[in-house]
């Protein structure tokens, strides 16, 4: 099977997920050409050949499936055997669950390529020509002990988000409506989730907390099916809420005090995480205290999504604070697909190069 | 007329009234006093009751008191102003965020009396057992609640070969083990009283030993949980080897569930034991997005209701997850483990990552 023939049966079976359009853009931006693994392709005074692995190790996280597909679709653009360590028992079987389902969604020429496991097989692991992991630090850390030196390994450990609004003052309804997709988007759950908004100083907060619980209201409203407020989740956002009274901070609930979200005014710009399940806190910084706020996240800022424009110098604070990707408000968690994720270059990176000189 | 825990003795006052009869009236009226008394003394507290809309001079039952989350003692000073200066303040473990809670306490009047009491009403005392605590005393450890506690009992059993075996981060298990076999050559009970973590420690530093027959009343109380201090072992596992190593039932081993940010304790006994608190404090299991008691046979969220915590907040919301029953409820342990977190960046992962560092 050719690259353009696995292309063009993903695009089929997931054409919203996967477009034809973005698959032959990530091929092209990263291998430089369509065909680059069917033969030698010209560039300059050297020809060259991008060699597929045979086979993709790829351990997905607990939290969100999105991140194991992608990483198993690229793994088929490429023509490789993959195998699938599926998130443990530990997790509460959502995560498995949407990832076994979209294997089966998967056209039987492709489907074939693919294989499931459990528990985690170091042998297996360890023939592996590439090894993809998402998960925590430590589980990198764990990972990346257990595989040879030679292997390729590329790691997705602890990430997060932010939001930032330029003119929050300003806020359109539209912008307010695409920072609430941001948010309640997979629940919050993955590392391009935002965990808190920051707004510069001089931010009318009350008003500005007014827009965006009504734009969060109503896409929580919209979505259907809801993710669901099981005793650990509804427990955390309990607590979110009661530490936010106790300390002072300003609490914007939903009506009837539903768990769906919580805006929380923190009037400290220090970053501390979120409870998660749409709990976003809202903090004022100068932009010559930012640097100092986002500190403690220093290195593990994955994507900063924007309402409004973004300044040269507040854009060099986020370059020095190690963020890897900007995009609008409203597109936090849909990335392109030629996405360069926590800065790497995916394919290109799995990918062994032949060169020719001529 | 309304306490006054400024003054020793209104604090006197509060003991008798606690160690009292405690019939449903009476808990109510302590509830309501202690309330009135510490929302306008914690301006933490008030605030989350003004957020909750709950007033003192206006709410239905005890049970519509706003809980304080434990995590809150990790970010405020929860302690009612007009107090003195505090005499003790006992710090948590802070492992899982890296920030220790604090419980400050004016006087330790109230904890001495309500900790020593709750564990003689439970029957940890009966036979009067030879004291042994795998801990490091109150002296070197200052900030430990369970050592003034295990101290408290100490001075009230009056034992003069009662001892803690904990000394600069090491257990003495071998002059342990030699002043155990004394007991048992004395036919004299003990009670070994430690974190389950310590225990952990002692089933391996005499793995290789012989067991040893604890005599006829002897106990063993085990607290906390391991938090990264020793191998973590399952609470069936650990009584196992304990009572094989020691000689003792399952029976024979208690838990104490308690913490720093309260005075009072909950004991059980056995594997599968239910937990029970003393009459003057309560655990109510609650269903975290209504804040109300859940069903008997459900899960839910431990809540402490400890009148003797008279100096900080006495309403806590703990995130230990527990099964309630007719009589009282079971501990299945703490929330935090169950939730899958993947990539995503949390508050335990951040506090891994400086302490990495």
């Amino acid at each position: 099977m050719t690259t353009r023939q696995r292309l063009d049966l993903l695009a089929r079976a997931y054409p919203r997920l996967f477009p034809r359009a973005g698959l032959t853009r990530l091929l092209r931006d990263q291998l430089g050409d369509v065909d680059a693994l069917e033969g030698w392709i010209n560039r300059g005074h050297v020809r060259v050949w991008a060699r597929a692995p045979k086979l993709i190790y790829h351990i997905g996280a607990g939290n969100l499936a999105i991140s194991a597909m992608t990483s198993l679709v690229q793994g088929l653009l490429l023509g490789a055997h993959n195998v699938v360590k599926l998130p443990g028992d530990r997790e509460d079987g959502t995560t498995r669950k949407e990832i076994l389902d979209f294997i089966k969604g998967l056209p039987a020429p492709l489907r074939k390529l693919v294989e499931t496991q459990r528990v985690l097989d170091p042998k297996l692991m360890c023939e592996a020509d590439v090894v993809i992991a998402f998960g925590s630090d430590a589980t990198m850390e764990k990972i990346r002990s257990q595989t040879r030196w030679e292997q390729k390994f590329i790691g997705h450990g602890h990430a997060l988000s932010l939001l930032w609004l330029a003119q929050p003052n300003q806020l359109s309804p539209r912008q307010a409506r695409a920072c609430a997709i941001d948010i309640l988007t997979y629940d919050q759950l993955g590392c391009l989730s935002p965990q808190a908004i920051y707004v510069p100083a001089g931010t009318d907060v009350a008003l500005l907390g007014e827009k965006l619980t009504h734009a969060l209201e109503k896409h929580w409203s919209g979505l259907h099916p809801k993710p669901p407020r099981p005793l650990p989740t509804a427990a955390r956002i309990a607590e979110a809420r009661d530490m936010a009274y106790a300390l002072g901070h300003h609490v914007w609930l939903p009506p009837k005090r539903h768990l769906g979200w919580t805006l929380i005014h923190d009037p400290s710009p220090t970053f501390r995480p979120s409870a998660l399940h749409g709990v976003i806190y809202l903090r004022q910084v100068s932009s010559t205290r930012l640097h100092a706020a986002l500190a403690p996240i220093e290195g593990r800022i994955s994507t900063v999504g924007l309402a409004g424009a973004l300044s040269a110098p507040m854009e060099q604070v986020f370059l020095d604070l190690g963020v890897t990707r900007f995009c609008p408000a409203g597109r936090m968690q849909f990335p392109p697909l030629t996405w360069h994720h926590d800065g790497g270059h995916g394919l290109a990176e799995m990918v062994t190069w032949i060169d020719a000189e001529v | 007329m309304p306490f006054d825990f400024t003054q020793p003795s209104g604090r006197r006052a509060w003991i008798r009234q606690l160690l009292g009869p405690m019939d449903e009236a009476k808990w109510s009226e302590l509830s309501s006093e202690l309330f009135k008394w510490q929302y306008p003394r914690v301006p933490a507290y008030r605030r989350l009751c003004l957020g909750r809309q709950t007033d003192p001079q206006d709410f239905k039952s005890w049970r519509d008191i706003p809980a304080v989350p434990q995590q809150l003692f990790k970010r405020e000073k929860l302690y009612c102003a007009g107090l003195p200066s505090p005499q003790a303040i006992y710090e948590t473990s802070g492992t899982t965020t890296g920030e220790p809670g604090r419980q400050y306490l004016s006087r330790t009047d109230i904890y001495r009396a309500v900790s020593f009491e709750g564990a003689r009403r439970a029957g940890f005392f009966v036979g009067n057992p030879q004291l042994h605590f795998l801990v490091p005393s109150p002296l070197e450890a200052p900030l430990s609640s369970l050592s003034a506690m295990f101290g408290f009992w100490q001075k009230a059993a009056r034992q003069t070969g009662s001892r803690f075996w904990a000394r600069q981060g090491q257990f003495d298990f071998s002059p342990l083990r030699e002043t155990l076999a004394c007991h048992i050559k004395a036919r004299e009970p003990v009670a070994l009283c430690g974190t389950a973590f310590s225990f952990v420690h002692l089933l391996d530093a005499w793995a290789d030993l012989p067991p040893l027959r604890l005599p006829r009343g002897s106990r063993l109380l085990e607290t906390g949980g391991f938090k990264g201090r020793s191998r973590e072992v399952s609470k069936p596992e650990l009584y196992a080897q304990l009572s094989r190593l020691l000689g003792l039932s399952d029976d024979q081993i208690w838990n104490e569930y308690g913490m720093s940010e309260l005075s009072s304790q909950a004991y059980a006994r056995g594997t599968t034991g239910l937990h029970f608190t003393p009459p003057w404090a309560r655990v109510i299991i609650c269903d975290p997005a209504t804040g109300r008691e859940v069903r008997p046979g459900q899960h839910g969220l431990v809540r402490w209701l400890d009148l003797a915590n008279t100096d900080s907040v006495f309403a806590l919301q703990t995130l230990d997850l527990a099964e309630r029953t007719p009589e009282g409820f079971k501990l299945i342990g703490r929330m935090a483990r169950t939730e899958p977190r993947g990539c995503s960046l949390g508050a335990d992962d951040l506090a891994l990552a400086k302490t990495s560092h």
